[in-house]
This record gives structure tokens, C-alpha cells and sequence, in this order.
């Protein structure tokens, strides 16, 4: 008979016997090439950003121009406005009926967004923080009921759950990417 | 068995390196890479995932070797950094949502969690006890491995998760529940089924 500690602890022997090491996955000359692989876009992301600036620069001086011959027009924003109310209404509220569909088509479209807007905001990055860290939470949930064979209703309430938050964080993201354009 | 932990590099070797001295970078990479790339792949599980952190985690110690200011084992300061990239990794919900769309995170860790973690020659009850860790969720994974293996305490796991040491604790608990029954599946109540 053992104690709860004993299985403990042998358990943790158990981990501590393991391997420290093991083959590395690849030698010097490919991590070396890899690195320089990965350095590249790097690189190349510093040179379009000087350019993303001139184009901007540019643009600022040629809407100056415009702007002293006409009235403002609303019309870019505008079409930025469509463009992202289009987007929207795929991800979120369009087609799709299925809370599932909707859920991973939400999914997708936060994964195809960068991972920080361009300009953070304190007040907004916090609650995509906070509902980040709650997804998180509920992934973890869920997992530990899917693989402990858990009952169908509570797997049916944390996925519900989940659908929630993903929800709120896409309102949320939405609200970012709507801000970022409208600058 | 060497732990990372323990890996020291000698000064000499390590001047030459942040000279920028090929060699002794490659000699660095040599000493430090089999165990770095053992901690990463314990902690995420999959394989290819384990090699893009690492090759993360080894470019950020040749960047950042400047850094270094030699208090603490190199090992130690470069377990630091492969922790923190794979505690990234495991909290970011777009990384989750990605494994989620593939099927890599559920599918890969439980279906074909002992093909992902296996050596290439395993012994019988280190490959056991791989096929145990991998039927562990990412986080709990993570958690038991830096506990009981790297010596954690709660408070500094809770630190790197950005979370509570109730969090910490429970995660634990649940963790080595999960592997008592895969080890003692009549000891326990509930019967283990291979996942």
C-alpha cells in the first residue's frame, strides 16, 4: 500500500530518469542556414518598413494637394469601412448559420491577423489580454475533460463557453482593426 | 545524464564567441544543443514545434550572448530563454488556435503522442514514461516537468504562466493523477485507457 506521496515521488523519479539529452534535430551549418533563412525577411521587413513610410509621406502630400482643391471626402474611408463591415459579416455574422462554423471561422480570421496591431492601445490590448488568458484557460479544460472521457454536457457548456469568449475577442480585434484603419 | 542546467562553457570559449568567432560558436552549439532540444521537446510535446522553438531559442543565445554576464551557468541562462520561448508558445491562443484547425494539439499529443515523443532507440521504461507524458494536456505537461524535473517552485511557475500558484498547484495535482493511473491503472479506481 502506498501513500499519495510515495506515488509522488516515484513518479517524479521516474521523470527525473529521462534523458537529459537526445540527438540534436539538426548540426551547425543547417541551424546556421536556417538562421540566415530566417534573417532575411527580417531584414527585408526593416527595408519595406522605410518604404511603407515614404509611400505614407506621400500619400500625406498628395491628399494635402487634394484637400486644397476640394471638400473632404469620406470616400477611402468609407471603402475602408465596406471593406472591413465585409469582412465581418463573413467571419462573424454573415452565411454562416453553425455556431461551430462560426466559432472556426472566427478562429481563422483572428489567425490571419497580426498578433499585435501596428498602435497599441492600453485600454483594448488588456481586455484581449484578459480574454486571451480565459481562452487559455478553457482550452486547458477542455482537453483535460476530452481526455478524461468527461460528460457530454459539461464538454457541450465549457465548448459554449469558449464560443463566447472567441466571440468577444473577435468583437474586440474588430474594434482594433476598425480603429487602425480609420487613422 | 547531463542536465542542461549544468552545461558550462569555459570563459575563453565564450569571449571568442561573442567576438563573433565561428568556431567557438559552433563549439557552443555543440555542448549546448542535444540537451536544449531534449528540455524543449519535453515541454511541447511535437517535434517540428520543438524544432522551431529551438532554433528560436539558440538564435536568441548567439544575440543576445552579449547579455551574458556569467553569474549562472550558460546552461542555466539558456534554459531560461528556452522555457520562456516554449511558455510563449504554449500560452498563445493564436498558436492554440492553429493546432486546434490542424488537429495537431489533441490529435498528435494523445492518438500519436508515443510516436512524437519517442527516441530513436528508447529504453522500455523511459518509453513508457514518454508515452505517459505525452497523454498529459500541453499545460500540465509543462508544469510537472518544470516541478519535478528542473526544481520550479509553484510561485516561479505561476511567474512564467503569468498566473496563480493555486493555478500552478492544481495543474500538478491533476498532472500526477493523469500519470498514476497510466502507471498503476488498477491502483487508482479509475482504469487507464491508452489514448
Amino acid at each position: 500500500m502506498h501513500t499519495d506521496l510515495e506515488r509522488m515521488k516515484r513518479i517524479a523519479q521516474r521523470l527525473r530518469a529521462l534523458p537529459g539529452e537526445e540527438p540534436q534535430p539538426y548540426g551547425w551549418e543547417e541551424f546556421k542556414r536556417r538562421a540566415r533563412e530566417q534573417m532575411e525577411p527580417r531584414t527585408r521587413g526593416v527595408n519595406q518598413r522605410y518604404a511603407a513610410i515614404a509611400a505614407a509621406l506621400l500619400v500625406l502630400v498628395a491628399g494635402a494637394a487634394v484637400w486644397s482643391r476640394f471638400t473632404r471626402s469620406d470616400a477611402s474611408s468609407h471603402m475602408h469601412e465596406s471593406q472591413l463591415a465585409h469582412v465581418r459579416a463573413a467571419t462573424v455574422e454573415g452565411a454562416v448559420n453553425s455556431a461551430d462554423t462560426r466559432v472556426e471561422v472566427g478562429e481563422r480570421w483572428l489567425a490571419s491577423l497580426p498578433k499585435e496591431p501596428v498602435v497599441v492601445r492600453v485600454g483594448t490590448r488588456a481586455a484581449v489580454t484578459d480574454l486571451e488568458d480565459r481562452i487559455a484557460e478553457v482550452d486547458d479544460l477542455l482537453t483535460d475533460e476530452t481526455v478524461d472521457g468527461g460528460q457530454p454536457a459539461r464538454l457541450h457548456l465549457l465548448e459554449q463557453e469558449r464560443a463566447r469568449l472567441l466571440n468577444s475577442l473577435v468583437e474586440v480585434r474588430y474594434a482594433e482593426t476598425l480603429a487602425a484603419a480609420s487613422r | 545524464m547531463t542536465r542542461l542546467v549544468e552545461i558550462e562553457v569555459s570563459h575563453d570559449l565564450l569571449e571568442r564567441a561573442r567576438r563573433g568567432d565561428q568556431r567557438a560558436q559552433a563549439e557552443i552549439y555543440a555542448a549546448v544543443a542535444s540537451t536544449t532540444f531534449a528540455l524543449i521537446r519535453r515541454l511541447v510535446g511535437h517535434r517540428t514545434i520543438a524544432e522551431d522553438l529551438f532554433q528560436d531559442t539558440m538564435m536568441t543565445l548567439y544575440e543576445r550572448l552579449t547579455e551574458y554576464r556569467g553569474e549562472a551557468p550558460l546552461g542555466a541562462w539558456l534554459r531560461q530563454i528556452a522555457i520562456s520561448k516554449c511558455l510563449m508558445f504554449l500560452r498563445s491562443p493564436w498558436q492554440r488556435a492553429r493546432m486546434r484547425l490542424e488537429g495537431m494539439c489533441t490529435e498528435d499529443a494523445q492518438t500519436h503522442g508515443p510516436a512524437l515523443l519517442a527516441t530513436p532507440a528508447p529504453r522500455e521504461e523511459s518509453f513508457d514514461v514518454e508515452r505517459a507524458l505525452a497523454s498529459l494536456s500541453p499545460t500540465a505537461r509543462a508544469v510537472i516537468w518544470l516541478y519535478e524535473v528542473e526544481g520550479y517552485s509553484h510561485q516561479e511557475i505561476a511567474r512564467c504562466f503569468g498566473r496563480s500558484i493555486s493555478f500552478s498547484k492544481s495543474q500538478l495535482a491533476r498532472a500526477h493523477a493523469r500519470l498514476r493511473e497510466w502507471f498503476e491503472p488498477n491502483g487508482g479506481g479509475q482504469a487507464c485507457t491508452p489514448i
